[in-house]
């Protein structure tokens, strides 16, 4: 991997980079697309291309049980079976594992679940991940860790923090074993929980082995925690972690946080968010998320957003055909689905030109009042963004700021 | 820039003038084209197909897969899942060619007809009134509603309402003449000419086609096309319809609705008609996919005489349309038989929400080792799972003596991927850098998209099935043109190489209800809310 950092911003922690990976560049600030199953829900890989994407994830859990590593051999990797030729990311499988299967088991030795073929006992080490990582190809592929949710307190933390650190050694070993550390780029996953002295105990150790390791992933987040709490551990962790690695915040996908996470210094991010709300018929804007099933928009002949660039806002489809067709008929959810995923590099497209620009604060700011408007600041994003030196309130003193999550415009509503 | 409404005309010639006056049965070759002043003629090659769509669109495919389907030039809009909003939303676009406009279609290369109903719709329906059409939503059709909504919507083509009841059984004398007669008035009704804005304008007309009435009474049939020809006895509808002198002179075209012939024609299927398994699959098969309209060769024999029934006493230079022939051999017998032009996609567009990758050519391969062979592959099959070859064979197959096929690989955009015109960029220093190669999708892809229940695999199924579609009728026109002759002994072939009985079809549909059932039961409901909406697609995965 090649790893330059273009721009930084002057007042947060938002930088721009240029990766280059096996499958071409891909510039970050950037949010990744999930194609759990090798597929972008409905969407071919032309159209990805179309979209200017260059980076999507695949799920190791799922791609082991489907097609199989056999498979995926034969037909030459992940990229070749997908017949994406850009950037692809793999997880360890070690999360779903835990979050998909009640009878996981953790012990040193790996991750012990029933086989949901045969439900025999079956172990995942982190050998074992690293080497179906292997055969899947990806760009980046993720070291096993010793997940814990985020709510989880007391020793287990501390314990899955230390495991997760001696399963990098192992994935590091196999990985420099099989000498794949040329084509496939290992990334460490940070944990600890929501404990700072943690956190910072695996940082330490993680930086320690920083020359053979391609980047650095943010992990045991985005599972519930307080806002407020969420932040302090991203800003702690991209405050430690070396000025040369990219880093990846796992599990990331609504607006605010990918943009409090960019501003504290967060090159990378995915979730299933805007493509699986996009079946729902919830077109993301920078004005908030639309309900397209809402009576309201039975008769509306405009488009989701007019300055939108996606496929299916600059040819015209206007909310009423759209609250027609959604959640009934499957192009229905590939039309929102192209608009949610321009929508998200759109929102990261922005972030890049404006730290290049030297604007980002500014950026910022307007996007928050266009997003949140007189619905209220959330909280936890103003103080986020304050401990870089943003203040969102700062020329609207009397805004509205809001406690939790924040508005959810229309996406609980649905008729 | 001034638009005219309702200028755009449809056009039908044969190429061979003979089929106007003796041959009135046979095969022919012709184009239908759409004129509209100021750009380019669309054709439409016949025998050729046209495209089925639920609630405005073609079932998986977006805009953009719409259109990079080079296959889709004719697309028929059912109006019916519009009336749920009063006024339907397809009537509010303004602007020029407002119904391309509002579903997307492209006025310089697609044609878009409109009918009230899902042709290929069977479910009984409350009966008709003496002026208004029962549909599939809570308000039946006024004719003048609908005359309204074609001068509105501006289709290119419009289907006059009939009255053809869709109930099983046999109709009385009373009921069939009633339908004749109900039919006839509503096609005046759409004929008489458009009243302009501008009252010193000539006051154009609407390109309509009519369903040929009668239902299967050889003498209801051939009474309903007389009814064409007369000069009408009513004063009031002669002069409505003036300078036309009978109905037939404003008639574009004939449509024919096979759905409710082959019900008459058939057993209904029984659950015995999937293959063993276990019975709750079984029963999910049947409650996921009721209409099964996949006519014997007698069924499709019985066809032929109604058909010729309602052509016999008409003018030979007019479009013929079949709406939902049930099979390739089908289609091929009604070209045969019944001299059919149009064929509408439905059977094929059905495969491809089953998961059946179609794969045949007309000619058939001339190199066939075993005839019955289906017409396409059961993509659920476990044969798949690690079959990286494209989806269809046969267009490298050798389908006569003295030629090899001209293209070894399927057109569409699963088989021959192009890389997109261009792409979006986000940021000043984005680098968007293009596929090195385009490679076409595998079948071992297709296998595990539908087993993973991704939708993806529809959208390839979608524009693939539409391809090989088209191109089997693109074989029929070569054939037609270059070796008349053995036109009917190729039909006799190619029923012998394929399986006319499709029964890739009830293979397909069983895995399918697997792996739907294995997703459980509100996967179910959704699939039978689905089914209830319309006859193509998928429902949309919301777990
Ligand atoms: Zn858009
Ligand atoms: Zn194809």
């Amino acid at each position: 991997m090649q790893f330059e950092v273009l721009a930084t911003c002057h007042t947060t922690k938002a930088r721009v980079a240029r990766m280059i990976l096996p499958h071409g560049a891909t510039m970050l600030p950037t949010f990744m697309p999930v194609a759990t199953q090798a597929a972008i829900k409905g969407l071919t890989s032309q159209q990805m291309e179309s979209l200017g994407i260059s980076l999507i994830l695949n799920n190791t859990y799922h791609l082991n049980l489907r097609p199989g590593i056999q498979v995926l051999k034969e037909a030459g990797g992940a990229h070749k079976f997908q017949g994406w030729d850009h950037n692809l990311l793999t997880d360890s499988g070690g999360f779903q594992l835990v979050s998909l299967s009640k009878f996981t088991k953790i012990t040193e030795e790996g991750a012990l679940f029933a086989s949901p073929f045969t439900g025999e006992p079956t172990m995942l080490t982190p050998e074992e991940s690293i080497s179906i990582q292997h055969a899947i190809g990806a760009d980046i592929i993720m070291q096993l860790d010793d997940v814990v949710s985020s709510l989880t307190t007391g020793p287990r933390v501390e314990e899955a923090m230390e495991r997760s650190v001696r399963w990098l050694d192992r994935c590091i070993a196999y990985h420099v074993r099989e000498g794949r550390q040329h084509t496939q780029n290992l990334f460490a996953i940070v944990q600890g929980g929501l404990d700072a002295r943690l956190r910072g105990a695996c940082l330490e150790e993680m930086i320690k082995r920083k020359d053979q390791v391609a980047g650095y992933a943010i992990g045991g987040l985005s599972g519930g925690e307080e806002k407020d709490v969420f932040w302090r551990v991203i800003k702690q962790c991209t405050e430690k972690l070396p000025e040369d690695r990219p880093r990846y915040s796992m599990g990331v996908g609504f607006a605010e946080d990918l943009l409090v996470c960019v501003a504290l210094g967060v090159d990378m991010a995915d979730c299933v968010f805007p493509t699986r709300t996009a079946r729902f018929g919830v077109a993301l804007t920078r004005k908030g998320a639309l309900n397209l099933r809402l009576h309201k928009h039975a008769k509306d002949l405009n488009p989701i957003d007019h300055e939108c660039p996606c496929p299916t806002c600059s040819d015209g489809v206007s909310r009423a055909i759209l609250h027609h067709q959604t959640t009934r008929e499957t192009a229905a959810a590939h039309a929102v689905t192209l608009h949610n995923l321009t929508f998200q590099a759109q929102v990261m497209g922005g972030a890049r030109d404006a730290i290049i620009n030297g604007t980002f604060p500014l950026y910022l700011k307007s996007f928050f009042a266009d997003y949140f408007g007189d619905k209220g600041y959330p909280a936890w994003c103003v103080n986020a963004l304050r401990s870089v030196g943003v203040d969102l309130l700062e020329d609207n003193p009397n805004a509205k700021v809001v406690t939790g999550r924040g508005v959810w415009w229309e996406y609980a509503s649905a008729s | 820039m001034s638009h005219t409404k309702h200028t755009s005309s449809l056009r039908f010639r044969l190429h061979d003038r003979a089929s106007e006056t003796t041959k009135i049965f046979s095969p022919r070759l012709g184009a239908a084209s759409l004129h509209r002043p100021g750009s380019a003629d669309i054709e439409v090659q016949t025998p050729g197909i046209l495209t089925s769509t639920v609630r405005g669109l073609v079932p998986h495919l977006a805009r953009d897969t719409m259109r990079a389907t080079q296959a889709i030039r004719w697309v028929n809009v059912p109006f019916e899942s519009f009336l749920e909003h009063t006024p339907p939303i397809l009537t509010l676009q303004n602007g020029p060619h407002p119904l391309h406009r509002i579903l997307g279609f492209l006025p310089e290369r697609h044609i878009v007809s409109m009918v009230l109903r899902d042709p290929s719709d069977d479910r009984e329906m409350p009966p008709n009134g003496k002026d208004f059409v029962s549909a599939n939503c809570i308000r039946g059709m006024t004719v003048s509603d609908w005359r309204n909504h074609a001068i509105t919507c501006e289709p290119d083509v419009i289907l006059a309402l009939s009255d053809i009841p869709f109930t099983a059984g046999g109709l009385s004398q009373k009921r069939l003449t009633k339908s004749i007669e109900r039919s006839a008035a509503w096609l005046a009704d759409i004929l008489k000419p458009v009243d302009m804005d501008d009252i010193s304008a000539t006051r154009p007309r609407l390109n309509v086609l009519v369903h040929m009435a009668g239902g299967s009474v050889l003498a209801a049939r051939k009474e309903f096309a007389y009814s064409l020809l007369e000069t009408p006895l009513d004063g009031e509808e002669a002069s409505a319809i003036r300078p036309y002198k009978i109905l037939d002179d404003g008639v574009s075209g004939y449509a024919f609705d096979l759905v409710p012939l082959h019900k008459a024609f058939s057993d209904p299927p029984s659950l015995d008609s999937v293959p063993l398994s276990k019975v709750s699959v079984r029963r999910t098969a049947m409650e996921l996919s009721p209409a099964f309209n996949i006519p014997t060769p007698e069924a499709t024999a019985k066809l032929v005489p109604l058909l010729r029934a309602s052509l016999e006493i008409l003018p030979p230079t007019k479009l013929r349309i079949a709406h939902s022939a049930g099979s390739p051999h089908e289609m091929l017998y009604l070209v045969r038989d019944v001299g059919i032009d149009i064929f509408d996609a439905h059977w094929a567009q059905r495969a491809a929400d089953i998961g059946i990758a179609l794969d045949f050519t007309f000619p058939a391969p001339i190199t066939v080792d075993k005839n019955g062979r289906d017409i396409g592959h059961n993509m659920y099959d476990a044969r798949y799972a690690h079959d990286f070859s494209q989806f269809a064979d046969s267009f490298a197959e050798q389908t006569s003596e003295d030629s090899l096929a001209p293209s070894s690989r399927c057109s569409c955009l699963a088989c021959s991927p192009m890389p997109p015109p261009s792409a979006l960029r986000h940021s000043t220093i984005d680098e968007p850098v293009p596929t090195r190669q385009m490679k076409p999708n595998t079948r071992a892809y297709l296998h595990h998209l539908l087993h993973t229940h991704e939708m993806g695999a529809n959208v390839l199924l979608a524009a693939h099935n539409l391809s090989v579609l088209d191109a089997f009728f693109a074989g029929i026109r070569s054939v037609l043109s270059s070796r008349p002759d053995d036109f009917a002994r190729e039909v006799e072939r190619f029923a012998h190489v394929y399986d006319g009985e499709l029964k890739i079809f009830m293979l397909a549909r069983k895995a399918w209800a697997d792996v739907e059932l294995a997703r459980g039961k509100g996967r179910l409901a959704r699939e039978k809310e689905k089914q209830a909406q319309g006859t193509l697609g998928t429902a949309v995965e919301l777990d």
